[in-house]
């Protein structure tokens, strides 16, 4: 079965990018969300096996996003969509319990063989 | 493998449309961040939405490889990211240089989408303005970020070519972030409680205020409904709306033909001869059924219509979005202290109407800064406050949209448009006109009273177009100006173009349609009570001089006139009255308005044509255009007239 993914940025061409090269590898993309209060919203009603994650978004930011989705369930699986200079936050989002990360602007094979170390 | 597995383009029309507005958000608050530059310290939710709606720019142009885009919303974003951690005060300089790169960003993006991409006109300049600002701040941010010294020498290498933000770039990124991790990882092993605390409270490290003090890209909860506006629409196509609505107006038509079936049979049989006749027992029923199911069909298909129309409405703050900046740039360059105020942002109309607003709206704002709105000198010279107030007001009266611009600035000068209309042969030194006909001279083409050609207006091209593109949209022009205290000019547009109520009239066996609109009265007139003047037809109603207008010669149908009595239309547009001499009315309808096709081309004193129940053919007067050339000829007549 194909893995059911939760996309999460606030920008509508990265969205439908992601998508896009997720979609024709096989991955079934269940929800998209526009900020972290939506992908909280969103983890919780669709169970998704992976979130892709981006940093910065208004109401709510993607690190917040994640220390949430992980209490609410600590094995989540959330991959961090993140520009260059933001190091700090990465690392900060990987302790708060982010599995990996890619960095835009990325290519497709890149964010495909990130997700398939994280899932395995 | 790589690019191929995506095509860009696929993606550009996103991109179009979601940089647009992020660019007008942009707008929107570096205007408001203006207003912190003398407190030198902006409001961080200000600079916390520049900085996001940058940030998403500059993702969204690396992935789709729009690399002078990237990195200039890259040094924008730094700039922003340097006001948030209060590195840097807030200045006059560093708003413009935001306002200038905003702009830029605006070109480039225009280009990269129109395809010319490497058409980057003005970006050198505005890089390189840019780096001189902000260098020496990022210098002390190095000193602050002191032990991060290695990593802000990475970003500014970074920055340098985001375009060619090769593999090289991103995996020495990725290698420092995992140095970090690993560094973090071994100092967290040496605090084992740490690590305990955290993950036995996961909740509480969710917390929202940890974030915030993180990285501080909260939003405020006020934002929260906007967005969730948004996200409950979908963007379509406008030419599939027109095509809905083309169709509507067919079902118009036909819904109107079934009435008039409906009605001939319900006279023929439905009341007067009854059962009475044999044959007409059958059809007695039928015609009521009939009748019924039209009535029915008639209710529906206007719902239909009035939803469509609905779907086609837009608040017309789409427009006024970008008024602000335009307003405060061109203050700026005339040294002129002026508030913009907005009410009525979120009335609608129809989205074709608002497209078409936008630059006559433009226009007029110009005008009164350029005009109207007197130096701060001058205004506290004459007892007024410092900055003058521009106002902006939409709102919906019957079956139209009134917009109001109203300044507080000189009003027009009489005097001097007089004058100056006299130098430029627009008008004679002995020609007498009433205070609104000198206030009409301003749209006359080429006229000007400006002394001085300036860059914004004073061209004599502009308030002539204003009142030529209202006029294109069925809306009505006017100009209320009072010397000293200001001017207000008055714009009133259909809600739609599409369908209007007309009155129909017969001229020579043809019918025409007049909208309703326009129409003041219709009236019999005895020829006793016509006068000629000059070769024109006039008739007097209720004191006022009314220059007359016979259809069939103006379209050249022929057939004599009736040498006792006339049946006249009195129609108006902005207080000056028309009447249209024709032989008959024959009644109220609502029309569907079919432009003329190309073929036929442009016909004066028409606007188009529409199908009746019956399926004939009426052709539209344009009244506008009767209006006017009337008053060409009239003007004279009523002159001479009055005086005698």
């Amino acid at each position: 079965m194909s893995k059911r993914v939760l996309i999460v940025d606030d920008a509508v061409v990265m969205r439908m990018m992601i998508k896009g090269i997720l979609s024709k590898n096989g991955f079934d993309v269940v929800g998209e969300a526009q900020n972290g209060v939506e992908a909280v919203d969103k983890y919780r009603t669709l169970q998704p096996d992976l979130v892709t994650m981006d940093m910065v978004m208004p109401e709510m930011d993607g690190i917040t996003a994640v220390k949430q989705i992980i209490g609410q369930d600590p094995n989540a699986r959330i991959i961090m969509c993140t520009s260059m200079g933001q190091q700090a936050l990465v690392v900060e989002a990987i302790q708060a319990g982010a599995k990996s990360f890619i960095t835009k602007p990325f290519q497709p094979p890149k964010i495909l063989e990130t997700i398939s170390k994280v899932l395995s | 493998m790589s690019d191929d597995l995506f095509d860009r383009s696929e993606f550009v029309a996103y991109f179009r449309d979601e940089t647009e507005d992020l660019l007008q958000e942009i707008d929107a608050n570096l205007l408001q961040l203006e207003d912190f530059v003398s407190s030198e310290r902006a409001d961080p939710e200000i600079v916390n939405a520049l900085f996001r709606g940058l940030h998403t720019i500059k993702g969204s142009a690396g992935m789709l490889q729009f690399g002078s885009i990237a990195n200039l919303a890259h040094k924008l974003e730094n700039l922003c990211d340097l006001l948030r951690k209060e590195r840097m005060p807030l200045s006059e300089g560093c708003v413009d240089i935001l306002f200038l790169g905003r702009d830029v960003l605006k070109d480039l993006v225009d280009a990269a989408i129109a395809g010319r991409e490497g058409d980057t006109a003005g970006l050198d300049q505005v890089v390189e303005r840019l780096d001189r600002f902000v260098a020496v701040y990022e210098e002390t941010s190095a000193v602050i970020d002191g032990d991060l010294g290695p990593t802000h020498r990475f970003e500014e290498e970074a920055q340098e070519e985001i375009r060619a933000a090769g593999n090289a770039e991103i995996e020495a990124f990725e290698a420092e972030v995992a140095r970090m991790l690993a560094a973090a990882q071994a100092a967290r092993r040496d605090e084992p409680p740490a690590e305990c605390a955290v993950r036995a409270e996961p909740v509480r490290a969710a917390e929202p205020e940890v974030a915030a003090a993180a990285n501080g890209v909260e939003k405020p909860a006020g934002e929260q409904k906007h967005r969730a506006n948004t996200h409950q629409t979908i963007r379509v196509d406008i030419e599939r709306l027109d095509t809905l609505l083309n169709l509507v107006g067919e079902l118009v038509i036909n819904r109107t033909r079934i009435s008039d079936i409906a009605e001939t049979l319900d006279r023929s049989f439905g009341r007067k001869n009854g059962a009475a006749d044999g044959s007409a027992g059958v059809l007695v029923p039928l015609a009521k059924d009939l009748a019924e199911s039209s009535a029915l069909l008639a209710r529906t298909t206007s719902e239909i219509q009035e939803s469509i129309m609905k779907v086609r409405m837009v608040p017309i703050g789409q427009v006024f979005d970008r008024f602000p900046r335009v307003l405060r740039d061109i203050a700026k360059a005339r040294h002129k202290e002026v508030e913009l105020r907005i009410s009525g942002a979120d009335t609608d109309l129809d989205k074709t109407i608002v497209d078409e607003v936008g630059e006559p709206l433009m226009h007029l704002l110009r005008n009164c800064v350029d005009h109207g709105i007197e130096l701060p000198e001058v205004r506290e010279r004459i007892g007024k406050p410092r900055h003058g107030t521009v106002a902006l007001n939409a709102y919906h009266e019957g079956n139209q949209i009134i917009i109001e611009v109203t300044d507080d600035g000189s009003g027009v000068d009489l005097e001097r448009v007089r004058a100056r209309a006299i130098k430029q042969g627009l008008i004679s030194a002995d020609d007498r006109l009433s205070d609104r006909e000198i206030v009409e001279l301003i749209f006359t083409p080429g006229f000007s009273t400006a002394e001085v050609i300036s860059d914004v207006s004073g061209r004599g091209v502009g308030m002539d177009v204003v009142k030529k593109n209202i006029t294109r949209l069925k809306g009505v022009f006017d100009v209320n100006t009072e010397a000293g205290v200001g001017t207000r000019f008055t714009i009133k547009l259909p809600l739609t173009l599409a369908i209007i109520q007309a009155l129909l009239v017969r001229v020579a066996d043809e019918l025409y349609a007049i909208p309703l609109d326009s129409v003041i009265e219709s009236q019999r007139v005895e020829m006793s009570e016509m006068r000629t003047v000059h070769g024109n037809e006039v008739i007097t109603l209720r004191g006022q001089v009314v220059p007359l207008v016979r259809i069939a010669e103006v379209f050249e149908l022929g057939g004599g006139r009736d040498p006792e009595k006339a049946m006249i239309v009195v129609v108006g547009l902005q207080g000056r009255q028309v009447g249209l001499v024709v032989d008959a009315f024959q009644g109220e309808q609502e029309i569907v308005i079919k432009p003329l096709s190309d073929v036929v081309g442009r016909i004066p004193g028409i606007s188009g044509a529409t199908i009746l129940g019956n399926g004939a053919i009426s052709l539209i007067i344009d009244v506008h255009s009767l209006v006017s050339e009337a008053n060409v000829n009239g003007r004279v007549a009523r002159a001479e007239y009055s005086g005698v």
